[in-house]
Order: structure tokens, then sequence, then C-alpha cells
């Protein structure tokens, strides 16, 4: 079945769900909206959002800046279409819950956000190992996401608190958010500190540290950075029966480096101690297929009822929700931004 | 499919000198002799048990009392002829029962038993990443003559293996007879969801007959674990026939990564995973350097003889992801 798909927001990442459409299958973009429709995209371009349902879509991606993200996802699910949102979903859980509220008025639609870690081959690959039980039980987790800033970062709508809802935490650590809550469920203890340390005149956070606890014992500790001059994605989960990582992950970017998964077993002592450093195998995964998965598990769910596994709303509320919690877990962060929300009204 | 990296620490040269004893390579070398004088002794001429190319367009490897042949379309090396399977089988049987307690010694067991642990997590990890698409886990492994030449560990399967049911198959020379009637029979009554073949494909006279009866009797789906010798890596592109490991008698098949990928696709199988984990070429190739002082070969002779065991390391991990080193592993579906 082919779905008539508009794309709302045709900056870098609406491209790159359009080309994943294409590569997929199954959908004709009949039309995209941006701020700048001077070139040729090879589809009707419109600079107002109204206009993409003139051609009649019967989806919408969503891929917009985090404070226009509810109200375009609402109109759209209230106009009878399915929606494919980008992450972050809005710049709070306030977001989320109105789009919730969307969402639960038209439960026949399929509302997906866009969270494509867990489909990247090296996480995938972890979570068989996991939940196949061979590792044993998870005890902990370490996880390090960092890039340097950005072209242009003082002046970027991303680290305008009022249009994005944060700094680096909710732009890009949210991503590892979202894959510790896949592996622990959810965190009830939360500690935190979040800082400014280079672009001390931006009003978000550069750097985020962050520990957290499940009702299981497993600990999560997160480093989130805007400072990591050298890019870097690891992800570590240490396990009764072995260990876990990701190093690198690939990226539109591609500068967090190849997506390589180590597993080890541990090699037992005859009284059943593990004996240090054992054999691990290490798999590396060359080709970015995640947004071509999402996109499978979206059409699946159109077209055939499927349900959505990573992405739903709920696992978007539940990692908005631990976005918050970071935030709120340091005191001096947490009043100094109440100070600044003040300043800024 | 997936083509790991088996990162470990490397083992040092003194316990490479001891890998393979000379006096383990004269037994070798002598029963190989009275094979070749036994005049009963029926020996089938055979092109490349790889790709089935014809020996004639292929070089020779080593002409020491049997002609090898390095294969020029696939670089497998091989045995230009070999006895009947029966007549070899009799020979392990007789050796292995010479040999005594050779390997018992707490070094060796320790070893043994540090190689045996590598596999069978190789199998806990293969078996959880295929378990959704292979069709399931695998709690019955046959383990077709592995122990035939090294102690069993019931203890390590217990401790590493819990709830998995392995089945020894040790090397029966009358039950065999020359053609795998003995796993033939043992597939047909108790089929296992995974075989473990590991050193066994270098030293059988008919690979592709081994594979057959496999192939033939496992259900569809069963998972068979090859561990073997591998011509493209670097201890034997760079030694020849002069690697410590080529021991005719014990490698009557070294097929490359080529070689047995093209056997196994034209026997039906269907590979999953591919990789070279050998630990041992840098490790054998400066030791060669550096006792064989006028051994000369164009920047690696220089290398070795320079290199510090992190150079070492660096370059036996580059060589397995790079499918180069001297053992090879596969996973096959029947």
């Amino acid at each position: 079945m082919s779905l008539r798909a508009a794309i709302i927001g045709y900056g870098k990442m609406g491209q790159i769900r359009h080309r994943a459409m294409e590569r997929h299958g199954g959908f004709e973009v009949v039309a995209a909206c941006d701020t700048h429709t001077d070139f040729d995209a090879g589809i009707p371009l419109m600079t107002d959002p109204a206009k993409v349902y003139d051609y009649d879509p019967d989806v919408i991606f969503c891929c917009v800046p985090n404070m226009m993200i509810p109200d375009t996802v609402c109109e759209a699910l209230s106009r009878g279409k399915h929606v494919f949102s980008e992450k972050p979903p809005g710049r709070n859980s306030a977001d989320v819950r109105r789009m919730q509220e969307a969402e639960a008025t038209h439960p026949e639609l399929v509302l997906k956000f866009g969270f494509n870690h867990r489909f990247h081959d090296a996480i995938e690959s972890a979570l068989q190992l996991i939940e196949g039980g061979t590792m044993g039980d998870l005890y902990f987790m370490r996880g390090v996401y960092g890039k340097a800033g950005g072209a242009d970062y003082a002046k970027n709508w991303r680290n305008d608190p009022e249009q994005s809802g944060g700094g680096i935490l909710i732009d890009q650590g949210i991503h590892m958010l979202d894959l510790f809550l896949m592996f622990a469920d959810r965190f009830t203890d939360v500690q935190s500190f979040v800082q400014r340390k280079f672009w001390t005149d931006v009003p978000v956070e550069d750097n985020a540290f962050a520990l957290m606890k499940n009702p299981k014992g497993v600990v999560a500790s997160l480093h989130s950075s805007a400072t990591q001059w050298q890019h870097r994605f690891t992800l570590e989960l240490y396990t009764h029966g072995g260990f876990i990582s990701v190093n690198g992950i690939l990226s539109a970017s591609g500068t967090y480096g190849t997506e390589v998964l180590n597993v080890a077993l541990n090699r037992l002592d005859k009284d059943g101690n593990p004996i240090p450093n054992p054999e691990s195998q290490e798999i590396r995964f060359t080709e970015d297929r995640s947004w071509d998965k999402e996109i499978a598990e979206f059409h699946a769910a159109v077209t055939k009822g499927t349900p959505i596994r990573c992405g739903t709303s709920q696992q978007a509320l539940d990692v908005m929700s631990l976005v918050e919690q970071i935030y709120a877990a340091d005191a001096d962060w947490s009043s100094g931004l109440a100070a600044r929300s003040v300043k800024a009204v | 499919m997936y083509t790991p990296v088996f990162i470990d620490d490397l083992p040092d040269v003194s316990s490479i000198s001891n890998r393979k004893s000379e006096l383990y390579r004269l037994t070798r070398a002598r029963a190989l002799a009275d094979l070749l004088l036994d005049e009963t002794a029926n020996w089938q001429e055979r092109a490349c048990p790889g790709c089935g190319q014809d020996r004639s367009q292929s070089g020779n490897f080593s002409q020491a009392m049997v002609p090898f042949h390095r294969c020029s379309h696939c670089n497998t090396i091989y045995a230009a002829r070999v006895p009947d399977q029966a007549r070899l089988e009799a020979l392990r049987t007789r050796l292995l029962a010479e040999a005594g307690n050779t390997e018992t010694s707490a070094a060796a067991g320790s070893r043994r038993e540090f190689e045996f642990v590598s596999i069978l997590n190789w199998i806990r990890l293969t078996e959880a990443r295929t378990a959704t698409s292979a069709g399931g886990l695998l709690p019955h492994v046959l383990d077709y003559r592995f122990c035939s030449e090294s102690p069993a560990w019931p203890g390590a399967v217990e401790r590493l293996g819990k709830n998995r049911d392995w089945r020894f198959m040790p090397l029966d020379a009358k039950a065999a007879a020359g053609n795998f009637a003995d796993l033939r029979d043992q597939l047909q009554a108790n089929p296992p969801e995974a075989v473990l073949l590991n050193t066994e494909m270098d030293r059988v006279a008919d690979p592709a007959g081994l594979l057959r009866v496999i192939r033939a009797n496992a259900p569809r789906g069963t998972l068979v674990f090859v561990a073997t010798s591998c011509a493209d890596g670097l201890e034997y592109e760079i030694l020849g026939a002069d690697s410590p490991s080529f021991v005719p008698l014990d490698r009557l098949n070294i097929f490359s990564v080529k070689g047995f990928e093209t056997l196994a696709r034209e026997l039906g199988y269907e590979p999953l995973e591919i990789s070279t984990p050998g630990r041992l070429d840098a490790v054998i190739l400066q030791r060669y350097f550096t006792e064989i002082e006028n051994a000369d070969v164009p920047f690696w002779s220089g290398f070795f003889r320079e290199a510090d065991k992190d150079r070492l390391r660096d370059l036996q991990i580059l060589l397995q992801r790079s499918l180069r080193s001297g053992v090879m592993r596969f996973v096959l579906k029947t």
C-alpha cells in the first residue's frame, strides 16, 4: 500500500526522512514545507504548513524545531493524519502530554517519534543479547555521548531554551537516556550535575552528568557533552555474565566513527570466579540502517496495524520526564534556570 | 553475514615454542612415511577441495613426502593425493593410543581448556544472535571428534553451558569405517541443534563427504560450527611449508576463506558467520625471524625483529579484522 506523505520541516532531517522513504518504497512524498523554498526538491515546496494538507497526505513527517512540534503533531492528528515526528518530542513533558491527549482522541492513528538509536545494528544486537538471557542480569550502564558544540552554537535555535527546552542533554543526551530506559525500564533515583563551561553566555547547559538507579538496583551513569572535542558515543553494559560495549555510532555527520560492538562472556575459574579480561568478540557495523528500519516500522504500523515498538508516545514521555528530573536534580542549575526564565519574562 | 573479531591477550613466545613439539612433528612425519611405504594403502589424486579447480593450474606449496598445492583460484592449500579415510582414521587412532597422556600436564590442560572455553563462548554468543533469525536455541551440541585429540572438559560445559547437552563423539575408527557412518547414525538417532567440527576439516581426506553427511542427516536449520586452519593467514602466506603449524598429516586441507565458503555454499549450506580468530600468526612469525638470522623477507623480517608485544598485538588484531589470520571459524546453517 502506498502512502501519500508530506514533510513539514524540510531541513537536514526532513531530507533524510525523504530519502529513507524513497529507499523503502510504499511512500509517495507529495509536498514539503520549510522556511526556504528556493531550491528544487523535486516535490512542491511551500512555506505555510497548512498548505501541505491541500495535497491530501495520509501521513505527516514532522521535522520542525522542538517548540513547533506539539502544534504540528496535534494539528496533523486532528486532521486524521498518521504522524512521524522527530525527537526531542517538544520541549518538556507537558508538550508530550498534550500530544498524547491528541493521540488518545484518535486511537486509529499512528504516532511515532524518531528515536533512531534503538534501531542501530549494534544497539539491536546488544538488546538481543541482554533479552536472550545469555549475559545474565544487568548490573550497570555507562554512557558517554558528546560532540564539539557546533557551528553558530550561540545562535542556533537548539541552544535557545525558549525554542528547544534545553541544551546538549535534551538535544543529544536524550538518545542515550532513551537507550538506558530501553534496557532498564525506568529510574526512580536521579542525581546530576549540569554545567555551562565553554559557552557561558549561552543560556543552556553544555555538559550534563547524571547518575540514576532503577527499582531493581541497575545503576546508569550518563555524560552528555557539547565540549567533547573528540566526538564520542560509548555505551557499556555490565552484567552478571560479562559485558557489552558499543563504541561509535553511525550518524548522518559521520563523525562518531564506525559502530563497534564488543561482547565478552566471562571465563570462570574452577571456583566459579570470573578471570579478568575475558576474550571479547568485536563486530563492526559500517552501514547505518537505522533510518530505513524506522521508516519500515512506521509504514508497517500504518498499513498493517503492527504495534510501534520504538518511539511510542509513552517512551517519549518517559524520556522527557527523565530529562526534567536530571535538570531538577542539580539544585544550582535548576534554581539558575528559574532565575533565567524570570529574566527572560 | 557477521565477521566478528576475537580479541584476547597474545600468548608469549615461550608458549609457542612448546606448541608443536619436535617430537610431535617427528611422530607425525614417521606415521606419514609409514603410510607412504605401505603398498596396500590406496591414495587418491584430487583437485582443490575448496573450489574444485584442477591441480594443474595451481602452484606447488611443498614437495615434502606428499606434494601440496596452493590453489591459484581460491588460495586453499591441499595435499594433492590423500589416503582413504578408513586408513587415516586407523592411523589417527593408533597415534592417539601411542601418545597416551602426553597432553595431561597441568599447563597443557589449562591451555586446552582455555581454547575450549573460547569455542564454547563462541557458540553461546552465536546462539544468542541467531535465536530469532535461525529459529531457536541450541540446547544439544554434538561435538564431533574434537575431544579425540584433547581432554574432555565436562566441568567447563557444566559451569558455562548451563542446561546444555554437550555430546562428545570421539574418533572411533571401527564405528566410522571411513564413511562417517557413526556420525550419520548419531545425527539420525539424536538430532542436535548444533554440530561442532573443531580442527576436523584439516585432517579428513574428504571434507566435502563429511559436510555432506551432516547436511543429509541433520535437521534443516541445524548450525554447524567449523573451526579450522586458514590458508589466508599471514603465517602461511609468509612461511609457507616452513610454518610450524604445517604438519602434513594434520593439515591435509588448509582452506582459504573463499575456498571453504565456496565448498559450503556448493553443498547447500548458508554461511552465517566468518571469522579468523587466530592469535598466533604474529608471535610465530616473530619467533621465526628472530631464530633464523638469515631469513629475509622484504619489510616483514625487519618488522618482526623489531616489534614489541603491543605492535604484535595490533598486527594480530588487524589480521583478524582483515580475515588474514591462520585459523578460521565458520557458522553454517543446514
